[in-house]
C-alpha cells in the first residue's frame, strides 16, 4: 500500500461536498492533505534538514486560516466526510461558526509558528513527524462532526502534544513534565468521553448535529455539565487542574510552546462551549455562576503566580492560565445569562469571550516566539541572567514590547478590545434585574478581573523591563544578537496584528457575529470602527487610536516651537549613589516582585531560608545563604495527598491481584456468575 | 461633519484648559499645605516656571537607555491627554463620549502607569526599578477600587458612559446620592491619593529613597523629557480630580447652550476644583506617609468602602 493509494482511500468520500459551498471545502480538504504530506514529508532525513514540513504546516495553517475566516464571516458551515470504514466509526468534519472560530487561531497561530520555526535552531528528528500530526489533530478535534472524530482527534492531539513535550526524552524534568501532562490529559479524556456518553445516551445519536437537539433532563444535564467541565477545563489549564501546564508547556521547543499555550489550551474551551452552549440548552444558572468562579480564581492566581516565576515561558505559562481564566470567566457569565433569559447581554459577552480567545492567540503566540528568539540569542529564558536585549536585540524588543502592552490589556492594544467587551457586559449583568445571585456575582467577576489586570500590567512591566530594559546581567545576554531575519519578521508581523486587531476590534467583533447568532439566536450589531454591545457605553478604539497617534508627537512640536530647537542630548552614567554603576545593582525579577510577594503572602506563603555562617569567633559572617520560594501550593497541598492516597489504595487493591491463574479463573466464575444471576 | 468640527473643536478647548491649568492646581495644594507647615510657600504659579525652565533645557541622558524612555514622555502625556476626549469638563457633554467610557479612562491610567514604570526600568539604575516596583504593586491593588467606585455609579443608570451618569446624577439626585455613592465617593478619592503619589501613598516633595515612589521613576530624566513628564503629572491629577467633581458630584452642569452656559459651567467646575484640590492639601498635611508595607491595609479599607457600595447599590437602590 502507497502513500499515496492513503491519501485516496481516506478521501475517497470527499467528492460529496456541498457544492455552493465548494471552493472553502476544497481549501480545507487541501489543508488536511498537506498536513499529512508535512508529516510524512518528516520522515525523511533529506526534507527534514530543508524543513519541508515547516513549510508545508505553514502553507496548510495559511489555508484553514482562509478558509475559516470565510466560513464564520459567512455564518455557513463545511461538511466533509473523511472516511467511513463502519457506520460506528465515520470520519467527519462539520465546521460551523463556533469550530470555525477555533479553526482560525489553530490556522493563525500554526502559520506564525511554523514560519518561525524555519528559523528556530532548536529541532529534533522527532519533531517532523509529530508537529504537522500535531496541528491536523487539532484542526480535527475543532472541526468533528461526531463524537468517534472528536475523540480521535482529541487523543492524537493528547499524544502528538505528549511526543512534543517529550522530545528526545533527554532530562528528567522534561520526562516529568510530559509524563504529568500524559496523565492529566488522559484523566481529561475520561471526563470528556463521560459527558459525550451522557448526551449521546439521550440523543440516540453520536453525531453532533443530532446531539445539539438532545433535551436532557436537569440532574443528568447538570452531571453533563460538570464532567465536561472537569474534562475541558484540564485541557484549557482551569486552576486547581491546570498543573501541568505551567510544566508542560515551557519545556518544549518555542514555537511548539506557542501552539500549545495560544491554540491548543482553546480547543479546551472549544469543547466547553460546544457541550455547555450548543448541546445542553437552556441549563441551569448555577453553572454559570461555577464556571465564574473557577475562571476568576484562575484569572487572579494564575497571574499572581506568573508574577513570582523567573523563567520567561513559565512566565507566559502561567499568563495563560491567567487568559484561559478570563475566558471561561466570560462563558459563565454567558450561561448565567442565558439560564435567565437575556439572550442580548448572554451575546455580548459570548462575543467578549471569543474575542479575548482570538487576540490572546496572538500576543501569546508573539511573547512566545520572541522567547523562542531570546533562548536562541542569549542561551537562557532566566529573566534574571537577561537584561538590556533592548538595545543588541531592537526589532525583537519592539515586537515582544507590543506583546506585553497587549497582553496586559492595555488600550489601545488588542488585548484591551475584549477585556472592554467583557466589562462592559458584566457591568450590564450588574445592572440588569436577573437576580441578585448572579448581579453580585457579576460585580465580584469585575473586581477580581480587575485586581488580575492591574497584576497583568505588573507581570509584563517586569517581564519585559527586567530582561529586555537596562544592562545585561551576564555575558550570554551581552553578546546576544539579532534572531535571523524570517524570526524577527513572524514576530514584528505578529506585533502589527496585535496593534491592527485592537485598532480594528469593531470589525472582529463583527466578524465574530454568527457565532451568536447560531448558539444563542441573537446577534449585536457592530459597526466597524465600534464595539457596540446592546445596552449603552462604546468603545471606539479607532477614535482612541487616531487620538493618541495625534497626540502623542504634539508636545514636542509646541515645545520646540516654544522653546527652541534642542541639542542632541549628552550621555552620562547612570546615577548609583556615586559609585560606579554594575549590572548587579539593578533591580533583579525577584527584588521587582518583592513588594508584591509580601502585600499577598496570606495567599503565596513563600517560605524563605537564611543561613548564616560565621568564622571562628570572629563576630563577621563568613557565608550568608539566602534561599527563597513560593511555593507550588497545589502540587503540595493538593496533589501530593491524593497522589500517596492513589498510591495507598493502589498498594491494598493489590492484594487481589496475586499472579495465580487459578485465582484470576475464579474471579472471572464469580463475575459470569454474578452476571447471570442479574441479569436473569 | 459640523458634529465632527465640534467634537474636535471641544477636545482641543478641555485639553488646552487642562494643560493650562493643571499646574495651578497643583499650586494651590501645595498653597495649602505650606499654610499648615507655616510657611508662605511657593508662588502659585512656581509649577509654571518650573516646567518653562525644563522644557527649555536640553537633555542629558544614561548610556544605557534605549529607545523606551525616549517615547515613553511623549505616550504617556498622549494616553492622559485622551482621557479628555470622553470626559465631560464643561457641561454634561463630553467631546466623543460614544466613543470611550469609563472602563477606557481606567485602561489609559493603566497604560500611562505601564508606559511610566517601563521608562523608569529603562538605564537600569536601582532608583528606576525601586519607583517601578513600587508604583506597579501600589498600581495593581488600587485599580479594581477605582473600577468598583466607578461601577457604583453605572449600576442604576445602567451606562458606562461618562456623560449619561452625568445627566442621571443631574436628574435623579435624591436616587443618585444614597450609601454606595458615599462608600464610593471615600474610596475613589483614596484613589486619588494613590494614583497622583500623595501622602499616604508617596512623598511628592522628597527624593529619599526610603520613601519614594514617583520621583524614583524619573530620576534619570532631565531638560525636556522631565518637564513633559512632570506636566503629565500634573495633568493626569487635574484628570482624576474632574473625573471626582464631574461624575461623582454633577450638580449644577446641565447642559446650558451658548457661551453663558459654557462660562457658567466652567465657573462651577473651577469652584468645585480648587475645593477638591484644598481637601487633598489639608489631608496631605492632617496624615504621615505610611509605610510602604502598611499600604494594602489602606487600600483594602479603600476596597472593602468601594465592594460594599456597589454591592449595596444593587441590593437597595
Amino acid at each position: 500500500l502507497s502513500f499515496s493509494d492513503i491519501i485516496l482511500r481516506i478521501f475517497e468520500d470527499s467528492e460529496h461536498l456541498e457544492s455552493e459551498f465548494g471552493l472553502v471545502s476544497s481549501l480545507v480538504t487541501a489543508s488536511l492533505v498537506l498536513l499529512i504530506l508535512a508529516s510524512a514529508s518528516g520522515l525523511n532525513g533529506f526534507l527534514r534538514r530543508r524543513r519541508v514540513e515547516l513549510v508545508l504546516s505553514a502553507l496548510a495553517s495559511g489555508l484553514i486560516l482562509l478558509a475559516a475566516v470565510v466560513i464564520v464571516g459567512e455564518g455557513r458551515s463545511v461538511s466533509l466526510s473523511l472516511w467511513s470504514p463502519s457506520p460506528y466509526s465515520q470520519l467527519a468534519l462539520h465546521i460551523d461558526a463556533l469550530g470555525g472560530v477555533f479553526a482560525a487561531i489553530i490556522g493563525g497561530v500554526g502559520l506564525a509558528a511554523s514560519v518561525f520555526g524555519l528559523g528556530y535552531a532548536h529541532h529534533r528528528p522527532i519533531d517532523g513527524l509529530t508537529y504537522p500530526l500535531f496541528l491536523l489533530t487539532m484542526l480535527l478535534t475543532a472541526s468533528a462532526a461526531n463524537v468517534y472524530t472528536f475523540l480521535v482527534g482529541w487523543e492524537g492531539m493528547a499524544l502528538t502534544s505528549f511526543l512534543l513535550v517529550l522530545g528526545d526524552g533527554a532530562s528528567s524534568p522534561r520526562r516529568q513534565a510530559a509524563i504529568l501532562y500524559l496523565v492529566m490529559t488522559h484523566v481529561a479524556t475520561v471526563f470528556v468521553t463521560a459527558s459525550f456518553f451522557l448526551v449521546a445516551r439521550e440523543a440516540g445519536s453520536t453525531e453532533f448535529a443530532a446531539m445539539s437537539a438532545a433535551e436532557l433532563p436537569t440532574t443528568l444535564a447538570s452531571l453533563t455539565f460538570v464532567l465536561a467541565l472537569a474534562g475541558f477545563g484540564t485541557k484549557a489549564g482551569l486552576i486547581p487542574v491546570h498543573i501541568w501546564l505551567p510544566r508542560a508547556h515551557p519545556v518544549a521547543p518555542s514555537h511548539v510552546s506557542a501552539l500549545m499555550s495560544a491554540a491548543m489550551v482553546k480547543v479546551g474551551i472549544y469543547g466547553l462551549a460546544r457541550v455547555s452552549l450548543d448541546f445542553l440548552s437552556p441549563g441551569e444558572p448555577w453553572w454559570g455562576l461555577l464556571l465564574i468562579a473557577i475562571g476568576g480564581l484562575s484569572a487572579f492566581l494564575g497571574v499572581l503566580y506568573a508574577l513570582m516565576e523567573h523563567d520567561l515561558k513559565r512566565i507566559l505559562a502561567f499568563s495563560t492560565v491567567e487568559n484561559v481564566g478570563i475566558i471561561a470567566l466570560a462563558l459563565g457569565a454567558v450561561l448565567s445569562l442565558r439560564a435567565h433569559d437575556q439572550p442580548a447581554l448572554a451575546a455580548a459577552l459570548f462575543t467578549a469571550a471569543l474575542l479575548h480567545s482570538v487576540n490572546h492567540a496572538w500576543f501569546k503566540t508573539l511573547l512566545f516566539l520572541a522567547a523562542g528568539s531570546v533562548q536562541q540569542a542569549a542561551h537562557t529564558l532566566s529573566i534574571d541572567r537577561l537584561g538590556g536585549l533592548a538595545r543588541v536585540m531592537p526589532l525583537t524588543s519592539v515586537a515582544a514590547l507590543v506583546g506585553c502592552l497587549s497582553i496586559a490589556a492595555l488600550p489601545p492594544f488588542n488585548g484591551f478590545a475584549g477585556e472592554w467587551l467583557l466589562f462592559r457586559g458584566l457591568v450590564g449583568a450588574a445592572a440588569t434585574p436577573v437576580g441578585d445571585t448572579l448581579r453580585l456575582t457579576s460585580l465580584a467577576a469585575i473586581g477580581v478581573l480587575a485586581a488580575a489586570s492591574g497584576l497583568a500590567v505588573a507581570c509584563f512591566v517586569r517581564l519585559f523591563g527586567i530582561s529586555f530594559l537596562g544592562l545585561p546581567r551576564t555575558g550570554e545576554a551581552e553578546h546576544a544578537r539579532e534572531a535571523p531575519l524570517v524570526m524577527t519578521a513572524t514576530l514584528l508581523v505578529l506585533a502589527v496584528f496585535c496593534l491592527v486587531t485592537g485598532i480594528g476590534a469593531g470589525w472582529l467583533a463583527d466578524w465574530l457575529q454568527p457565532v451568536s447568532g447560531e448558539l444563542l439566536a441573537v446577534t449585536n450589531e457592530h459597526s466597524p470602527a465600534l464595539i457596540e454591545p446592546q445596552t449603552g457605553g462604546r468603545f471606539s478604539p479607532a477614535l482612541l487610536a487616531i487620538v493618541l497617534l495625534v497626540l502623542a508627537p504634539l508636545p514636542w512640536v509646541i515645545a520646540r516651537a516654544a522653546f527652541g530647537k534642542q541639542q542632541r542630548p549628552s550621555l552620562a552614567p547612570v546615577w548609583s549613589t556615586g559609585v560606579v554603576f554594575r549590572p548587579s545593582m539593578q533591580y533583579s525579577g525577584t527584588s521587582f516582585s518583592k513588594i508584591l510577594r509580601l502585600f499577598y503572602h496570606r495567599i503565596l506563603l513563600p517560605e524563605r531560608e537564611i543561613e548564616v555562617a560565621y568564622h571562628g569567633a570572629s563576630p563577621l559572617p563568613r557565608l550568608v545563604r539566602y534561599n527563597g520560594r513560593v511555593p507550588a501550593l497545589f502540587e503540595e497541598r493538593l496533589y501530593k495527598p491524593l497522589r500517596s492516597g492513589v498510591l495507598w489504595a493502589a498498594g491494598h487493591v493489590r492484594v487481589v491481584q496475586n499472579g495465580s491463574v487459578q485465582m484470576y479463573l475464579l474471579y472471572m466464575v464469580a463475575v459470569l456468575g454474578f452476571l447471570l444471576v442479574v441479569a436473569r | 461633519l459640523n458634529s465632527l468640527v465640534e467634537a474636535v473643536g471641544l477636545s482641543v478647548a478641555q485639553m488646552s484648559v487642562v494643560i493650562a491649568t493643571a499646574p495651578l492646581v497643583n499650586g494651590v495644594i501645595k498653597r495649602v499645605k505650606a499654610r499648615f507647615q507655616m510657611r508662605m510657600g511657593p508662588p502659585l504659579l512656581q509649577g509654571y516656571f518650573d516646567i518653562a525652565k525644563w522644557l527649555a533645557r536640553s537633555e542629558r541622558k544614561a548610556n544605557t537607555s534605549s529607545f523606551v524612555s525616549t517615547l515613553a514622555p511623549p505616550l504617556i502625556i498622549a494616553a492622559v491627554l485622551s482621557t479628555l476626549v470622553f470626559l465631560p469638563v464643561f457641561r454634561d457633554q463630553a467631546p466623543s463620549a460614544s466613543g470611550g467610557d469609563l472602563l477606557v479612562v481606567v485602561g489609559l491610567l493603566a497604560l500611562c502607569r505601564a508606559l511610566l514604570s517601563l521608562a523608569g526600568m529603562d538605564t537600569g539604575g536601582a532608583f528606576g526599578g525601586m519607583g517601578s516596583s513600587r508604583e506597579l504593586a501600589v498600581g495593581a491593588l488600587i485599580e479594581p477600587v477605582l473600577l468598583l467606585a466607578l461601577v457604583t455609579l453605572a449600576i442604576q443608570p445602567g451606562t458606562t458612559r461618562l456623560d449619561e451618569i452625568m445627566t442621571f446624577g443631574i436628574g435623579e439626585p435624591g436616587l443618585f446620592l444614597n450609601v454606595g455613592w458615599v462608600l464610593a465617593a471615600a474610596a475613589f478619592l483614596i484613589a486619588i491619593l494613590a494614583e497622583t503619589g500623595r501622602i499616604p501613598f508617596d512623598n511628592p516633595d522628597t527624593h529619599l529613597e526610603l520613601t519614594m515612589i514617583h520621583e524614583g521613576m524619573l530620576i534619570e530624566y532631565s531638560g525636556r523629557s522631565l518637564g513633559l513628564l512632570h506636566l503629565a503629572g500634573v495633568v493626569k491629577q487635574l484628570v482624576l480630580i474632574l473625573i471626582f467633581v464631574n461624575v461623582f458630584l454633577p450638580f449644577g452642569m446641565a447642559s446650558l447652550d451658548g457661551i453663558a452656559g459654557f462660562a457658567l459651567g466652567a465657573g462651577l467646575v473651577t469652584l468645585k476644583v480648587v475645593a477638591i484640590a484644598v481637601v487633598l492639601g489639608v489631608v496631605e498635611s492632617l496624615f504621615a506617609k505610611m509605610r510602604l508595607f502598611q499600604l494594602p491595609d489602606l487600600i483594602g479599607t479603600a476596597g472593602f468602602s468601594a465592594t460594599l457600595g456597589v454591592a449595596m447599590t444593587v441590593l437597595f437602590a
